[in-house]
């Protein structure tokens, strides 16, 4: 593991430190404008598909978008679970267990 | 969890902090696994235990530590993770925002301290309820929410180095499929969906051109940005409740 693993980590807790304290000593009076307040709604919203998107279809710096990509079929399985309200952790489980399958018969 | 009134329920004096420890406790199971699941994961890409404790403690937000671990793990540039993780970790704002009323006339050394236990569970069950949520309920679900998710992380760690080779029982597909699970509850509206999907071209686009993994947070950005600022605002008032 590279070694500035300690580095990230303080980095990590200060820059989450600093989304958590401000509003709070603040003491904010007033709610926060509805747009900032929309937009902050939003950003997981698109962070998390920026995030996991690139991880299912980005191969080597290339699109596999083949049926043969186990993790595309993954990517399905626990989406449409956990859309229909399935436990989060039943569906992570269900999809790791196909990838796995998938994998194994490749 | 108990249905009660959402207006004026909670008590105010000691008994509240139990009230909000108990009015937890059934989100305890999930948190305490979801902690299990991260320490076996990042203890398997190499990560010691000390580290993944560390972070667990230092940072103590799931999600995003779920981001940071593989981006870890692939060699990522420091500054790319922190401002991921910063983006990741935005919601907060929100949260703190709607929690500020109540901790009025708290010491402002003790809200520094309050302020690194906020968490999307305990925001969810001050918020059920009590509308402004009570700080003391509050502060008796983070105490609940905390000492489960590091409890499972340490567990985690224990049995995530026994595992070889995760990549054969498909656990490095874990971090993506905790990611899309995450996003899927979340899919409310019409916006929501071209919000995400947009943001998962954009991403993918620039994932193949962008070294370093600087498509995460820029997708992000430019997305939730651009939608906010066509989209029509009273859509923002609804949904602040249960951000994952």
């Amino acid at each position: 593991m590279r070694s500035d693993v300690w580095l990230v980590i303080v980095g990590m807790a200060a820059a989450t430190y600093l989304t958590r304290a401000p509003m709070l000593l603040a003491l904010a009076r007033r709610p926060l404008p509805p747009r900032v307040r929309l937009w902050l709604r939003l950003v997981p919203l698109a962070v998390l598909p920026a995030l996991a998107v690139p991880l299912v279809l980005v191969r080597d710096g290339r699109l596999a978008l083949g049926w043969t990509n186990p993790a595309l079929w993954g990517a399905v399985v626990v989406f449409v679970l956990a859309a229909r309200r399935v436990n989060l952790l039943l569906s992570v489980a269900i999809a790791v267990g196909l990838v796995a399958l998938l994998r194994a018969l490749a | 969890m108990t249905a009660r009134p959402a207006a004026g329920a909670a008590r105010p004096g000691a008994d509240s902090v139990r009230d909000g420890f108990v009015g937890s406790l059934a989100l305890v199971p999930s948190v305490f696994v979801y902690g299990t699941v991260f320490g076996g994961l990042a203890a398997q890409t190499g990560l010691t235990a000390a580290q993944v404790l560390g972070m667990s403690v230092l940072v103590f937000a799931g999600a995003s530590q779920f981001v940071a671990v593989p981006m870890l793990a692939a060699g990522a540039p420091a500054v790319a993770i922190v401002v991921t993780t910063y983006v990741v970790n935005m919601r907060h704002y929100l949260m703190a925002a709607t929690l500020a009323p109540a901790f009025r006339g708290y010491p402002r050394r003790w809200l520094a301290l309050i302020a690194h236990v906020i968490n999307d569970e305990s925001f969810a069950v001050a918020v059920a309820r009590s509308r402004p949520p009570d700080a003391k309920v509050y502060l008796g679900s983070a105490a609940a929410i905390s000492g489960a998710f590091i409890a499972g992380v340490a567990v985690g760690v224990a049995l995530g180095g026994l595992v070889e080779r995760p990549e054969r029982y498909g656990l490095d597909f874990a971090f993506p499929a905790v990611f899309l699970a995450l996003v899927a509850v979340q899919l409310r509206r019409r916006a929501d969906w071209l919000v995400a999907i947009g943001a998962a071209v954009l991403a993918v686009t620039l994932a193949l051109i962008l070294p370093g993994n600087w498509h995460i947070v820029v997708a992000g950005l430019v997305v939730s940005l651009l939608a906010a600022s066509v989209l029509p605002v009273d859509a923002a008032d609804e949904g602040d409740e249960e951000c994952a």
